[in-house]
C-alpha cells in the first residue's frame, strides 16, 4: 500500500493510524499463499492424495478429485478381490474435492483482500473457512491412508505417506494463522459503507482466469523440457536416480542410427521448406494476375472457389487424394481415355514425393495466401496508376513498377516469417500421406518427433529434438526480425 | 510543350482503351489459367460426391468419372451402421459449439480488458499473452503437460485448452481500440460497471471481429484432428470426426472393422456396400457442413485476414 497522502479522517485518529491501516505484509502473505495453494492443485508432483505407489505419478490433486477412473486404474483388480475397499478411494477422492473447495475459498479470500477495507474485512472469512475445510480434507486423506495400510491387500497396494501432505498442512496452517490475525486486528476497519475494489484490481481479477489458463496451457508445457534430462519411460517417474544430465543431447550426435535419422529428417525438412520458400512468390503472382482481370464477378468467383480447399483438413484432403489417385481413381480412368492407363497407385509410390507434397500444399493454400496480397493491391494508391497511364506506361510496365513494388513489404514480411518457420512443416499433411514406400523421404522433423515420441514412446529423445527445434525457431524468428528492422525499419513481431 | 502533351494523351488512349494483340492473348491465357485452377479446386469435391451417390458396383470398377450413374443415397443412409460415427459427430458438433463460444467470449473479454489503461500492470499482461504466439514448447512437452493435467481420455481436453487464443485477443484488442472512447466514458458517467460496459457497448460494437474469430474457431474445431489423435488413444468414443475418418482411411482396410456387427450379420449391407464407398461417404458427410456454411463464412474471414494483414 503506497499511501501518498493521509486523509484528514485518518489524521483525526492519529493514534489509531498504525493499527487502522490494513497490514500489507499479512494480506500479501494471504494472497501469495492462496495463489500457491490454487496452483499446487494442478501439479502431479504436489499431490497429497498420492497415498500409494500404484497411483499414477502423473495425476494432480485436481485429477484425483474429478477423475475417479484415472485414480483407480491399477486398483480395479484389488477392488474385485476385496483386498482393498473401494470406499477408501471414494473417501480419498472426496477429500481431494474438499481440499479443492477449500483452496477455491482461500482464492476468493485472496481476491477480496484486494478490495477496500470493508471488502477486506468481509473477505477474511473465506480463508478462515477455506483453511479449516482444507484441514478437514487433509484429515480425510490421512484416514484413507490408514485404511489402506490396514487393508488386507496392504502389501500389494504399497501405501506411502506423501511428503507433500506436510506442504498442504503447512500452507493451511499459515493461511489460518494469518487470516485469524487479520480478523482479530482489523475488525475496526469497517468505516466505508460499500464493498468496493479499486478499478485496477477488479479489471485484473476479470483477466485473471485467462492469465491462469494461459499459464497452465501455454507456459507450463515449457516445464516439460525437464524430461530431456531424465531417463524417462512412459508411465515411469522422474527422480534423482534417472537423472542423466545431457546424455540425450550427446546421443543426438554420437549414436550412429540416430545421427543417420536426424540427417535424413533434416534433409526432408529443409528440402520441403526450401521448396516452400522458393515458391513463396506464387501467391503474389496469383493476386497480381487476378487483379488484371476486368470482370469483378469473375474475380470474386475465383477467390471464392480457390479458398475452399484451405478450409478442408488434411484428413479430408487425403480422402480426396485417395479418390483421385488410387488404382481405380479418377486419374487412371482419365488416362484410360488416352489409352495410357497403367493402373498405377499414384499415392503409394515414393517418386517425386517432395514435389507432390509441395503441390498438395499449394493446392490447399494458394487461394487463401493470395487474399493478403489482394488486400494489399486494393490498398495501393489508384492515382499512381492514373499518372502512369498518362505517362504512357504499358499494362506490364504498370504492374512491374507500381504493383510489384507496392506488394514488396508484404512479401518480405511473409517471406521472413516463412524462413523463421522453416523447421515447422506441420504434422498432419505428412502423417496422412506417409506410407511404407515413401517413409524415408516424407518424414519431416515434426512427423519424426511424433513417430519416436508418441508412437515409439521415446519421450526424452523426442523432447530433446523438439526443444532444440523450438530454440532454433525462436533464434530464426529473432534473426528475421532483426533483418526486417534493418531492411524496412520496423520489426515483424 | 503543347505537342508533347497531346502525344502523351494519344499514347494513354492507345494503351488504356484499345487492347494490343499481345494484351488480348495475355487476357485469354489469364482467364483460362484461372478457370483451370478453379476446376482443380472444385472438381475433386464433385468427383467424390458423384462417387458416393452412384451405383456401388460401378464405383468399385472405377467407372464413375464425370457424372453419376444410378443415383441413390443408400450410402448416406448406411452411415448409421458405421461404428462410432454417431459419437464422432456428437463430439465434433458439441466441441465446435462450446469450444468456439467460450473462445469468443474469452477473447472478447481479454481483448477489451487489455485496452483498459487502468488495468493493473496492463502492458506486462498484454505482453505475457502475446509472447506465447512466438514460442512453442513442442509436441512432446505439450503432450506430457496434458497427461500431467489429466487431460488425456477426457472430453475437456477439447474445450479448455482452446479458450485462450492469443492471436484472437490481439485482433479484438485492435478492433476495440478503434471504437470511440466517448461511448464508454459516457456509460461510465452513468454509473455502468466495467462488465455492463463490456456487455452493452463493447460486445455489440465489436460483433464483426467476433464473427470473424468465431468462424476461424469453428472451422478449427471442426477440422480438429491432432489433439484427438494424440490424447484419446484408448477412448474411441471420444474420437473427433476427422480422427474417425483417419482411422477408417489409414487403419481399417476392410468393411468389417468399419461397420458394426461384423461380416456375418450384415450380409445385405456387405453385398451392396464396399469399404471404399463408405469411406468416401464419411468424407463427404464431413465436408458437406463446411461447404454449406462456407458462403456465410467467406465475407467474415476476408475481413479477418485484412485485419490480420494490417497487424502483420
Amino acid at each position: 500500500m503506497k499511501n501518498t497522502a493521509i486523509s484528514p479522517r485518518e489524521l483525526n485518529s492519529a493514534g489509531e493510524l498504525n493499527t487502522a491501516k490494513p497490514s500489507t505484509l499479512l494480506h500479501g502473505i494471504l494472497r501469495l499463499g492462496s495463489l500457491i495453494l490454487c496452483l499446487c492443485m494442478f501439479f502431479p508432483g504436489l499431490n497429497p492424495a498420492r497415498i500409494s505407489n500404484l497411483i499414477n505419478k502423473n495425476i494432480s490433486l485436481f485429477t484425483t478429485g474429478f477423475s475417479f477412473s484415472n485414480l483407480t486404474t491399477r486398483f480395479n483388480a484389488m477392488f474385485r478381490q476385496g483386498s482393498v475397499n473401494k470406499s477408501t478411494f471414494v473417501l480419498l477422492s472426496a477429500a481431494s474435492v474438499v481440499i479443492i473447495v477449500g483452496a477455491v475459498l482461500c482464492g476468493i479470500g485472496g481476491c477480496m483482500s484486494l478490495g477496500n477495507n470493508r471488502m477486506k474485512s468481509r473477505g477474511i472469512w473465506f480463508p478462515v473457512a477455506g483453511s479449516i475445510v482444507i484441514s478437514g480434507g487433509l484429515f480425510c486423506i490421512y484416514r484413507s491412508y490408514l485404511e489402506l495400510q490396514a487393508s488386507k491387500g496392504a502389501k500389494r497396494a504399497q501405501p506411502v505417506f506423501p511428503s507433500v501432505f506436510y506442504l498442504y498442512a503447512g500452507l493451511a496452517a499459515v493461511l489460518l494463522l494469518v487470516s485469524l490475525i487479520i480478523l482479530l486486528t482489523e475488525r475496526r476497519l469497517e468505516k466505508e459503507e460499500k464493498m468496493e475494489m479499486p478499478e485496477k484490481y477488479s479489471l485484473f481479477l476479470m483477466l485473471l482466469p485467462i492469465i491462469i489458463l494461459a499459464f497452465v496451457f501455454l507456459y507450463l508445457p515449457l516445464y516439460g523440457w525437464r524430461y530431456s534430462f531424465f531417463d524417462y519411460e512412459a508411465g515411469g517417474t522422474l527422480s534423482r536416480e534417472n537423472f542423466v544430465g545431457f546424455k540425450w543431447f550427446t546421443i543426438l550426435f554420437r549414436n550412429q542410427a540416430t545421427v543417420k535419422d536426424i540427417i535424413r529428417v533434416m534433409r526432408n525438412t529443409l528440402v520441403m521448406s526450401g521448396l516452400g520458400i522458393l515458391t513463396s512468390w506464387v501467391p503474389m503472382a496469383f493476386a497480381i494476375l487476378l487483379n488484371e482481370i476486368k470482370s469483378n464477378r469473375f474475380k470474386r468467383l475465383v477467390q471464392t472457389i480457390t479458398t475452399i480447399p484451405n478450409f478442408i483438413s488434411w484428413v479430408l484432403v487425403y480422402a480426396i487424394a485417395l479418390a483421385i489417385f488410387s488404382t481405380e481413381g479418377f486419374l487412371n480412368s482419365f488416362l484410360e481415355f488416352f489409352n495410357a492407363n497403367q493402373n498405377i497407385n499414384w499415392l503409394m509410390s515414393a517418386e517425386n514425393t517432395w514435389l507432390k507434397m509441395l503441390l498438395w500444399g499449394t493446392w490447399k493454400s494458394l487461394g487463401w495466401s493470395a487474399i493478403v496480397y489482394i488486400a494489399a493491391i486494393a490498398g495501393i494508391d489508384q492515382e499512381l496508376y492514373e499518372a502512369a497511364k498518362i505517362d504512357g506506361a504499358s499494362r506490364f510496365q504498370r504492374v512491374l513498377h507500381i504493383t510489384v513494388p507496392g506488394l514488396m513489404p508484404t512479401y518480405l514480411v511473409l517471406l521472413l516469417l516463412t524462413i523463421a518457420g522453416a523447421l515447422s512443416n506441420g504434422l498432419e499433411q505428412y502423417l496422412m500421406f506417409a506410407n511404407a514406400n515413401n517413409k524415408d523421404v516424407i518424414e519431416v522433423l515434426d512427423l519424426y518427433v511424433y513417430n519416436i515420441g508418441i508412437t515409439g514412446g521415446r519421450i526424452p529423445l523426442s523432447t530433446v529434438i523438439g526443444m532444440t527445434k523450438s530454440l532454433i525457431s525462436i533464434a530464426l524468428l529473432l534473426f528475421a526480425n532483426r533483418i526486417s528492422k534493418w531492411v524496412r525499419g520496423e520489426g515483424i513481431i | 510543350m503543347n505537342n508533347s502533351t497531346e502525344l502523351r494523351f494519344k499514347t494513354a488512349r492507345r494503351s488504356g482503351f484499345r487492347k494490343s494483340p499481345g494484351e488480348v492473348i495475355f487476357d485469354v491465357t489469364n482467364v483460362t489459367m484461372f478457370t483451370i485452377f478453379m476446376l482443380l479446386c472444385i472438381f475433386p469435391f464433385y468427383y467424390l460426391f458423384i462417387n458416393t451417390i452412384s451405383d456401388n458396383d460401378l464405383v468399385l470398377k472405377g467407372a464413375i468419372t464425370y457424372y453419376p450413374i444410378g443415383i441413390n443415397f443408400s450410402n448416406y443412409i448406411a452411415l448409421k451402421e458405421v461404428n462410432d460415427l454417431g459419437n464422432a459427430f456428437i463430439v465434433t458438433i458439441t466441441r465446435t459449439i462450446f469450444g468456439t463460444a467460450l473462445m469468443v467470449f474469452a477473447s472478447a473479454l481479454a481483448g477489451y480488458l487489455v485496452t483498459k489503461k487502468k488495468l493493473w500492470k496492463r502492458s506486462f499482461w498484454y505482453r505475457y499473452l502475446v509472447i506465447t504466439m512466438y514460442f512453442n514448447a513442442g509436441l512432446i512437452p505439450w503432450y506430457m503437460n496434458m497427461v500431467m493435467l489429466g487431460m488425456t481420455e477426457n472430453y475437456m481436453a477439447y474445450i479448455i485448452p482452446g479458450i485462450v487464443a492469443p492471436f484472437n485477443i490481439i485482433l479484438v484488442k485492435t478492433y476495440v481500440e478503434s471504437i470511440p472512447g466517448e461511448l464508454e466514458e459516457s456509460a461510465f458517467m452513468d454509473g455502468a460497471s466495467t462488465f455492463t460496459i463490456f456487455r452493452k457497448i463493447i460486445w455489440p460494437l465489436s460483433k464483426p471481429i467476433l464473427a470473424t474469430i468465431a468462424v476461424f474457431g469453428a472451422v478449427g474445431n471442426w477440422n480438429s484432428f491432432q489433439d484427438s489423435l494424440i490424447l484419446m488413444k484408448s477412448s474411441p468414443q471420444l474420437f473427433t470426426l476427422q480422427h474417425r475418418l483417419y482411422f477408417y482411411l489409414v487403419k481399417a482396410s476392410d468393411l468389417e472393422t468399419v461397420m458394426s456387427g461384423g461380416a456375418g450379420t450384415n450380409v445385405v449391407l456387405e453385398n451392396t456396400l464396399n469399404s471404399k464407398v463408405v469411406k468416401y461417404t464419411i468424407a463427404m458427410a464431413t465436408i458437406i457442413p463446411i461447404l454449406l456454411v462456407y458462403p456465410i463464412m467467406q465475407k467474415h474471414f476476408v475481413k479477418g485476414i485484412m485485419l490480420g494483414a494490417i497487424k502483420g
